[in-house]
């Protein structure tokens, strides 16, 4: 029984057949990479997931539930966070409260409950603090806590949106590009932060441009290509793949 | 008869009963503009929504005024939802086209309908409001706000100003929220606006129009988007200096309307942006304690990037 | 019963080709900065203003006091962009719409001060143009010749515009920099300039319908420009904002509609049926009736 299920799944923005009857399997506990030249889709797969576009045809499926039709934030609550290629922070809120804002669906006081600021909802929000800290440490910002998010360097942001990922305790991690723009030392570490992130017992489904550093640590890779699915399998035979080879050699100028 | 009232000279009385009003009336707005990024160029219709509720209230029902009032915030805050749940999934500027919209409709159908004065308006509104009563709801309003700030709710609002899809994506149900945060901030209105008509007397429909719903915004604006020390600020810089400096209307709007050009290009986050109660309250622990992290620049906030 | 209908018919196409030339303005500008440019209205009161000035003032024949209002209208627009809009073109669009209401405010109050609070009247039309006459159509329609004039001038002006788009290099840009702002600069077009093009051209389309308004009514008033302004834009809205052509047809539209209305006796609702319109339209069909859809990226 897989985790993540698509079946088929196609999107078209008007000519544009972005992504193109792709079948996806994520089973629970594997890093999953899904790599492709510029534009090839991938960022739309993940758009497709959390449900930013609906799907033109084909079917999502999580833990047997069709994703198809729910919002964003339903979909969150029932287990999936990601983060974005062009980082998406509230820039103008403090980093903590970043983190805070991601534990929102594991959380309940109303606007009643502000108002009123009962005992629970002081509880509650001593929970929500105290999580939020947890991500930081995690992700080795805890020293940023107060920082607005928007001063924070490029890497730091990024972390930041994983750790407000891990807030809502999901367990499928969308990750788009997370290594873009680090550097060599900065990647390293990240890689770490991922495996000890699947270590923990989440599935990690990872969006990267870059196929050097997929290899490391992948499971498994899947490889988009003008929207359709190339090819799908070990790192190893992946990358043997005729089909990829001549796809990143098509595009890519090295 | 309260605490506060007969104290001052009537006539400073009359401005601090003024500035508590646009204090609370500008709160309203921040919630909506300030915190949650929606700009609302209709604030004075949930206003008069108030006012005109309760003065009827009190006039023809005999109503006591804290009824009065509280018919006033509540059928504000009705309307806002009315209004707010198809026009809140407009982005920004369509979202402002239409709040300033119903504010003209509701003006013009004050006009046409008779039962209540038409263009004549209501008169004889019973001079309720004290500056007692000003105060202690101005206070209730300000804990209100910094809590909302600070909760769970609050942080969800200001994740919509600055980031809608990402918000969505971290579990908030924008709509949903945003349709909350309006009824609150346009019952709010519609308080401020039942005082208002208790202590005015007498209300035209034109009092409450675009130029009304602007002069709310310059309060928010000045003082800082999103912070409340801020908008209590400029709530009372822009009561009382025109009160005491006998401006007249013509110039005060002149002035006006280069602020709002002059603030956004020069100060867009305001006199006081970023700064909240708990900013200062953390500052000032920080000064009686010295040692301690001395050089803690708040972050600004108000406005997305 | 039907030939009052007429009358309003041809009333509403009077005043719903000056809602054009308004909304002309307002759909250029939306087209490439994305903001609703509320200072838009006081222009078209600002052209109103100069051109009754020129006439009175100055004696100048009416048709040097058009071109001299939509002249000094065209750089007005493009010092209010100078100032007030491009130092906010990285900011948020919630401060560049602020801003741009603080200059509609300001100017309109400027009026006020400057010309007072009561209405100006424009000399009678036999003196700067010629004596009103009443032409029978058929049916008991009726069309004077101030009517003919303002309409045939306000198409004339748009056709212009319809061709310098299509035509003129600076034309081209415009419609490439409204299609994708960043791709033409990019490609080495000069998007400032083309920015204050689009003022320019905006600006003296609604000083035109200003001078052409002022006549038409016979007076102008400093808070002429909110009303008025508010149509404009409703007209640009119901058009498809972006579009051209979507925007002299909703002119048309709602100036026909407004008419209607005061026909059938609703004519202390007009300016809330205008507004019922434009939250109507928002929320069915946001892209108006010639704008086309686009998929926001992610
Ligand atoms: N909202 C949208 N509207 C139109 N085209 C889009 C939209 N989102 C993505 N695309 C197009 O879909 C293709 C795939 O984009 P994307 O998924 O971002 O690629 P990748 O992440 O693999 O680099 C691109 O050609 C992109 O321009
Ligand atoms: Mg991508």
């Amino acid at each position: 029984m897989p985790l993540l299920e698509l079946n088929e799944v196609t999107i078209r923005f008007g000519g544009l057949i972005a992504v193109d009857s792709v079948d996806l399997v994520i089973e629970k506990g594997e890093i999953l990479s899904l790599i492709g030249p510029n534009g090839a889709g991938k960022s739309t797969v993940f758009n497709l997931v959390t449900g930013i576009y609906p799907p033109t045809a084909g079917t999502i499926t999580y833990k047997e539930q069709r994703l198809n039709g729910k919002k964003s934030y339903h979909i969150n609550r029932l287990g999936i966070a990601r983060t974005f290629q062009n980082i998406r922070l509230f820039p103008e809120l403090p980093v903590l409260d970043n983190v805070k804002v991601g534990r929102h669906c594991r959380s309940k006081a109303s606007v009643f409950g502000a108002l009123l600021r009962t005992p629970a909802v002081k509880a509650e929000e001593k929970a929500i603090e105290q999580k939020a800290l947890e991500c930081l440490e995690l992700m080795g910002l805890d020293h940023k806590k107060d920082e607005a998010a928007k001063n924070l360097p490029y890497g730091e942001q990024r972390r930041l949106e994983i750790a407000r990922a891990m807030a809502s305790d999901p367990e499928l991690l969308l990750l788009d590009e997370p290594a873009a723009g680090m550097n060599s030392t900065e990647k390293k570490v990240l890689v770490e932060k991922i495996t000890s992130i699947r270590d923990m017992g989440l599935t990690v489904f990872l969006v990267e441009h870059d196929m050097k550093f997929v290899m490391g640590i992948s499971d498994r890779v899947a490889v988009l290509d003008y929207g359709r699915k190339i090819a799908d399998g070990s790192p190893t035979e992946v990358q043997k793949n005729p089909d990829v080879i001549a796809a990143y050699l098509g595009k890519e100028v090295v | 008869m309260g605490l506060l009232d007969g104290l001052l000279p009537a006539y400073y009385e009359s401005i601090l009963i003024t500035v508590g009003i646009y204090i609370i009336l500008a709160l309203g707005l921040n919630l909506i503009t300030g915190v949650t990024g929606q700009l609302n160029l209709g604030h004075a219709a949930y206003m008069c929504i108030g006012a005109y509720t309760s003065a009827i209230m009190s006039m023809h029902y005999g109503m006591p005024f804290i009824v009065a009032i509280l018919a006033g915030g509540l059928l504000a805050a009705a309307f806002g939802v009315v209004i707010g749940y198809p026009t809140l999934r407009l982005t920004g500027d369509y979202l402002a086209i239409c709040t300033l919209g119903f504010g003209e409709i509701l003006k013009s159908v004050l006009y046409n309908v008779p039962a209540v004065g038409g263009a004549m308006g209501l008169a004889g509104i019973p001079p309720k409001t004290t500056l007692t009563i000003v105060f202690i709801v101005m206070i209730i309003v300000i804990i209100s706000m910094v809590r909302v700030e600070s909760s769970r709710f609050g942080r969800a609002l200001v994740a919509i100003r600055e980031d809608e899809i990402a918000a969505e994506c971290n579990g908030i149900n924008a709509t949903k929220y945003k349709l909350q945060m309006f009824s609150l901030g346009c019952f709010i209105a519609g308080i401020g606006g039942a005082l208002w008509a208790h202590k005015i007397m007498v209300l035209q429909p034109r009092d409450f129009g675009f130029l009304k719903s602007i002069e709310i915004l310059n309060m928010v604006v000045l003082g800082g988007l999103g912070s409340i020390p801020g908008t209590i600020l400029g709530a009372t810089v822009l009561t009382s200096i025109p009160e005491i400096l006998r401006f007249s209307s013509e110039y005060r709007m002149l002035l006006y309307g280069a602020l709002l050009v002059a603030m956004m290009i020069f100060r867009p986050h305001g006199l006081m942006g970023g700064v909240s109660f708990n900013s200062i309250a953390k500052r000032g622990m920080r000064w009686l304690k010295p040692g301690d992290k001395p050089d803690d620049k708040p972050g600004q906030k108000g406005m997305g990037g | 019963m039907l030939s009052n209908l007429l009358v309003q018919l041809i009333n509403g196409i009077a005043l719903g080709s000056t809602y054009a030339l308004i909304a002309l303005g307002y759909t250029m500008v939306y087209g490439i900065i994305l903001l609703i440019n509320f200072a838009h209205g006081e222009i078209f009161m600002a052209g109103a203003f100069v051109g009754l000035m020129l006439v009175t003032v100055f004696k100048v024949h009416i048709i040097f006091a058009f071109l001299g209002a939509m002249l000094f209208c065209m750089i007005m627009g493009v010092i209010i962009e100078k100032i007030a809009y491009k130092p906010l073109r990285r900011s948020t669009r919630l401060a560049a719409l602020i801003s741009a209401i603080g200059v509609s405010i300001f100017l309109s109050n400027l009026a006020n001060l400057v010309f007072g609070a009561k209405p100006t009247t424009f000399p009678p039309t036999e003196e700067i143009l010629f004596k009103i006459q009443t032409y029978e159509l058929i049916a008991g329609a009726q069309i004077t010749n101030l009517q003919i004039l303002t309409i045939v001038t306000s198409a004339v002006l748009m056709v212009c515009l319809q061709y310098f788009i299509k035509k003129s290099r600076i034309g081209k840009a415009m419609r490439a920099t409204s299609q994708d702002y960043d791709t033409a600069a990019l490609m080495g077009v000069n998007v400032n300039r083309i920015i204050s093009y689009t003022f320019a051209i905006g600006s003296s389309l609604a000083a035109a319908g200003g001078v052409l308004v002022g006549i038409y009514f016979g007076v102008v008033k400093y808070n002429m420009g909110f009303m008025v302004g508010l149509k404009a834009f409703t007209a640009a809205v119901l058009g498809g904002i972006g579009s051209i052509p979507g925007a002299m047809f909703g002119g048309l539209l709602l100036g026909i509609g407004e008419m209607l209305a005061v026909a059938l006796g609703l004519s202390s609702y007009r300016d809330a049926i205008a507004f019922g319109i434009l939250i109507l339209v928002l929320l069915i069909k946001p892209t108006g009736l010639f704008g086309t859809q686009i998929q926001k990226k992610v």
